[in-house]
């Protein structure tokens, strides 16, 4: 019964792809017929598997305004207009069965859809597209599907000359309005744009592949910039950009852009001779190792904050005798210095004093752990503020602490610097010294101010110490004294017959 | 007549137990418990081999065959440079500073007091049970009805640490250590009562006793944003969901009685 299905699919698919009018409306991209579908509908199977796993967000009627669709950025799909953003067919046409099952399967990410395929079994995958697809209110399913499917072909050798080459297409074609002039997302145009539905949307942000929604190999970028992303500001630039080889290049100078996340646990400060410099592009700066910290919206205490922009913050820190400094990195496409909304923010945290095996509650302390927060805001720099859980905030004056920010192209550097030897009330920084340190970064275009933010838990600064004379002699010595061993063994061991003759 | 080899297999057994207490394990295990793990299999293997005298001589005659100069030239070599080069690298491992940050050994499943505070009422743990599934014991629709209601708040409150599919794997999971539970996972809820579910909800991190260190733990003092059957109902949805049950003491008489 199933193949005799899959046969008729097969059948009318290839009808379908053969026949002109088809072929007719898309002469500038290889295109092939749309795969067959693997197994047939039962519509009663989805409907209970799309109850069970999808209507949390999508909703019952598939309008997605399930009960989470209020607590989630991007929000979820409405399937009820039959546009979608990840495809392979071409702009403004319908996604094939195919599609919709890689999406269920691999999930999207940088959004809350989960890659299904390690939950549910194939069969009932292909249920769900068959179902999700009932919700097209206009018919267009039944109307008009997608008969063709772009082709992409085997991506070319990414070069030094294919990344130049995109790059001045990057220029060219004005991708930077939207993206930024280093992709961070952060173009002229970037703020205040709205999808289909008037929900806000972002750029992109190139250097944050592991967020890109059809995925970050350099084949899936070929495919977005040849399809465009339905719904969305994103076009096809098939028409922009007519040659494949051109894309493919444009593909390979966004893929080169991508930064791979550097999680650690320990914010290692190099020690630096003479003075840490000042400026957060210098090269010294550039030298000192970097860490990435992964952040979440702060949805423990009220106010809760579902919908954060940011997911990461990036530091490094140098020391010398005297002072420690830190340098804090984050992408935001929005410079927003307070006029109209809040400003945008970075907060270190710091335990008061030297923590024992306890630390303070990660979110700003509690009462028998105060927490140190240094601020630093893009409207009034510097703040530093003594904390006792989060309604108790007590701004005092900044002490030893000196910070200096700066935005450029899409991007925040704030240097916070210090004695390394701590005051009254404030933690000491020594060499070899582990020290607890937490991150908020708040986006103030986003509305964020207060406990609506990212936050991070608690990490380890260490000031890492030379290493010492010992640790390179132990080895020697030990290596000195098993050899030694060895030829005393050697010796009496080859004596014995020796004995006789001589 | 596998004797000959004795020296290879008891180095290869050692490089095996090695490899998988290094790559195998996970999540990793720190490097102290790895010690551990290694001199006890070195032990082992020493007192097996010197258990029997034609053994332990078949162990130390290739070291023979080198030190006596009857092994070929080059096996000579390589075995009497390698020893002091080995010696003096294991030494570099211990002596050569790593930076990582310092061990804190958390209890993951604390025991629960034996009393707690539930919006300004004291609950105890001991008779505490779910009385949502206590009431409808043998009404299996109602107690569907009542998790379904549970999925909603899971969805409005739960499932952006705890995962669409209650694996732990939500779009915030990965910023917070320790990780959140991984509910389909059987050394989460299926081996806990649901009591202790409860207790876990209502009173968050900083419920936890010291050992569990509640200051690093992310979640939320749930009383403060749910009443107690909505916490019960997202217990039954939690359950339910992840196609799990919870521990109860009567399975555990039965098992015993069998």
């Amino acid at each position: 019964m199933k193949i005799i299905n899959l046969l008729a699919i097969a059948f009318v698919a290839a009808l379908g792809a053969g026949s002109p009018a088809a072929s007719a409306d898309a002469p500038k991209v290889k295109t092939g017929p749309v795969k067959p579908t693997p197994v047939a509908a039962d519509l009663e199977a989805g409907k209970k598997l799309y109850r069970r796993y999808c209507t949390q967000c999508h909703g019952d009627e598939g309008k997605g305004d399930g009960p989470a669709a209020d607590f989630i950025y991007p929000r979820p799909r409405n399937f009820t207009t039959a546009i979608f953003k990840v495809r392979t067919t071409l702009s403004g046409q319908l996604p094939t069965d195919h599609d919709l099952f890689h999406i269920i399967s691999e999930g999207l990410p940088g959004t809350s859809m989960p890659a299904w395929k390690k939950f549910i079994p194939e069969n009932d995958r292909w249920q769900l597209v068959h179902y999700v697809k009932t919700f097209d209110e206009l018919g267009l399913f039944k109307e008009e599907p997608a008969k063709e499917q772009v082709v992409v072909d085997a991506a070319p050798k990414m070069t030094a000359e294919l990344v130049a080459k995109g790059k001045d297409l990057y220029q060219q074609k004005k991708c930077w309005q939207c993206h930024g002039p280093q992709g961070r997302g952060d173009g002229v145009s970037a703020a205040g744009m709205k999808d289909e539905w008037g929900f806000p949307i972002r750029p992109v942000n190139f250097t944050k592949s592991w967020r890109f929604r059809g995925g970050d190999r350099i084949e899936d970028i070929y495919r977005t910039f040849t399809t465009g992303f339905n719904g969305t500001p994103m076009p096809s630039f098939v028409d922009a950009i007519p040659a494949a080889e051109d894309r493919w290049a444009l593909a390979a100078f966004v893929k080169s852009l991508a930064l791979p996340q550097k999680n650690a646990q320990v914010l290692k400060s190099g020690f630096v001779i003479g003075e840490i410099p000042a400026d957060p592009y210098a090269k010294e700066w550039e030298g000192a190792e970097s860490a990435d910290f992964p952040l979440a919206g702060q949805i423990i205490l009220e106010p809760r904050w579902f919908q954060p922009m940011h997911d990461v913050i990036t530091a490094r820190a140098l020391y010398n005798e005297k002072e420690i400094a830190i340098l804090l990195e984050w992408d935001d496409g929005t410079n927003s210095k307070g006029e109209g909304k809040p400003a945008d923010e970075v907060e270190l945290q710091l335990p008061i004093g030297d923590t024992g095996p306890v630390k303070p509650y990660f979110i700003l302390g509690d009462d028998k752990h105060p927490v140190e927060v240094l601020r630093w805001s893009a409207k009034d720099g510097l703040t530093r503020l003594t904390a006792e859980g989060a309604t108790k905030l007590n701004p005092r004056e900044t002490g030893g602490w000196v910070a200096q920010g700066d935005y450029k192209e899409g991007q925040y550097r704030v240097i916070l610097r210090r004695p390394m030897q701590g005051k009254e009330g404030e933690v000491s920084f020594a060499p070899g010294k582990f020290v607890p340190v937490a991150f908020h970064l708040r986006d103030g275009d986003n509305g964020e101010e207060g406990l609506k933010m990212s936050l991070s838990t608690w990490y380890t600064l260490l000031p890492q110490p030379a290493t010492p004379l010992t640790a390179y002699l132990w080895p020697f010595g030990i290596g000195f004294i098993a050899f030694g061993g060895e030829m005393w063994l050697l010796r009496r061991m080859r004596r014995k017959p020796a004995a006789g003759s001589s | 007549m596998m004797q000959r080899w004795t020296l290879y297999i008891a180095a290869g057994v050692w490089l095996a137990v090695l490899a998988v207490v290094k790559f195998a394990v996970t999540p990793p295990m720190p490097a102290s418990v790895q010690m551990i793990y290694m001199t006890l299999t070195t032990v082992a293997i020493v007192l097996f081999v010197a258990a029997n005298e034609a053994r332990f001589q078949a162990f130390l005659a290739p070291l023979k065959a080198v030190f006596a100069g009857r092994a070929p030239k080059l096996v000579q070599a390589l075995v009497l440079a390698g020893i002091p080069l080995l010696a003096g690298w294991g030494a570099w491992l211990r002596t050569a500073p790593s930076w990582d940050a310092p061990f804190e050994p958390r209890v993951v499943h604390p025991e629960p007091p034996s009393s707690f505070n539930l919006h300004g009422q004291r609950i105890e743990t001991a008779t505490l049970k779910n009385p949502l599934r206590a009431a409808n014991e043998k009404n299996p629709e109602e107690l569907e009805k009542l998790a379904q209601e549970g999925k909603t708040i899971y969805y409005q409150n739960c499932f952006f640490c705890h995962g669409d599919a209650l694996a732990g794997d939500g779009h915030f999971a990965n910023a917070f250590s320790p990780i959140p539970a991984n509910f389909r996972d059987v050394g989460t809820i299926s081996m806990l009562q649901e009591s202790f579910v409860f207790w876990r909800v209502s009173t968050g991190g900083p419920g936890l006793p010291k050992g569990a260190t509640p200051w690093l733990s992310a979640m939320p003092v749930w009383q403060n944003f749910l009443k107690e059957d909505e916490i019960w109902k997202a217990i039954l949805y939690i359950y339910a969901g992840s196609g799990s049950t919870p521990r109860t003491w009567d399975e555990e008489t039965k098992h015993e009685n069998h």
